[in-house]
């Protein structure tokens, strides 16, 4: 598949089916994440994997956007140690970071048939003391992960000529 | 008193536990997450009553309203809104209906 078809065919999925998903296929998954890129290349991420249902629904318990019964989740963390070495600018960058390495994720999951949907809405005091998270690691992210019982249709977007501006703020793009 | 197993799996707790956490993101997330949370915790509510024989036809078909539906904040918040408004209504003639 060509990298705008995965990009743009990638949906936010919330309703999965009971198929677990092979090991092989979430380690291509969190390779991919660790591929991302980061500033200074400090690499700030700490990945949680947890597949273990019974794990998953003491989550769900504590994460009302977390949706469907997914088979995988990943806690994308920032580990605020490893973020220092970015100086003064190091947190804020390690939080573009930690996305980066989510949408590669995610698109290497629907390259994999494998549906996704980025959580941000659950609590962290919660989440730190089910996993047992270090106080200099900060949860920022829940990634989801299952065979989709749908594709979701497309969202909206918002058009070239009202997002792109050449040159100069103000002139939109035409092309 | 309930095992720490069992209460996991106890609906009341889940939606307890819901509740409680949805209150503290309800802080710092968007506002029409508030009605959406608002929303899934009625439709859990209703799965409840179906469980425990309180529901009714009328009742369980908000529930599948909300269900078709509660997604359409990501892609539409004013059919969202027209949503809720819809289900206000709903609701409102079941309490019409109702004898007392």
């Amino acid at each position: 598949m060509e990298l705008i078809e995965l990009i743009k065919g990638r949906r936010a999925v919330r309703r999965f089916r009971e198929e677990p998903i092979p090991v092989e296929h979430l380690k291509k998954i969190l390779e991919a994440g660790v591929w991302a890129p980061s500033g200074s290349n400090v690499q700030p991420w700490e990945f949680i994997l947890v597949t273990e249902k019974e794990n998953i629904e003491r989550i769900k318990l504590i994460s009302p956007g977390l949706f469907g019964n997914p088979q995988t989740l990943v806690v994308l963390c920032i580990n605020r140690k490893r973020a220092e070495k970015g100086g003064e600018l190091g947190q804020t960058t390690a939080l573009m970071d930690i996305s980066m390495a989510a949408q590669n994720m995610m698109l290497m999951a629907y390259s994999l048939g494998i549906g996704s949907c980025p959580v941000v809405s659950f609590s962290k005091t919660a989440l730190r003391e089910l996993l047992n998270i270090p106080d200099f690691v900060e949860p920022v992210l829940i990634l989801s992960f299952g065979y989709p019982k749908f594709w979701p249709k497309p969202p909206r977007r918002r058009p070239l000529r009202e997002v792109v501006h050449v040159e100069e703020y103000g002139k939109h793009f035409e092309g | 008193m309930k095992s720490t197993e069992s209460i996991l799996r106890d609906k009341h707790f889940q939606l307890l536990s819901f509740l409680i956490t949805s209150a503290r993101g309800c802080v710092d997330e968007p506002k029409l997450y508030g009605p959406l949370r608002l929303l899934d915790a009625a439709s859990r509510l209703i799965e409840i009553m179906e469980e425990e024989g309180k529901s009714t036809d009328e009742i369980s078909k908000l529930k599948e309203l909300i269900e078709e539906n509660i997604d359409i904040l990501m892609y539409d918040e004013e059919e969202f809104i027209r949503l809720l408004d819809n289900l206000t209504r709903q609701l409102a003639k079941i309490i019409k209906n109702q004898k007392t």
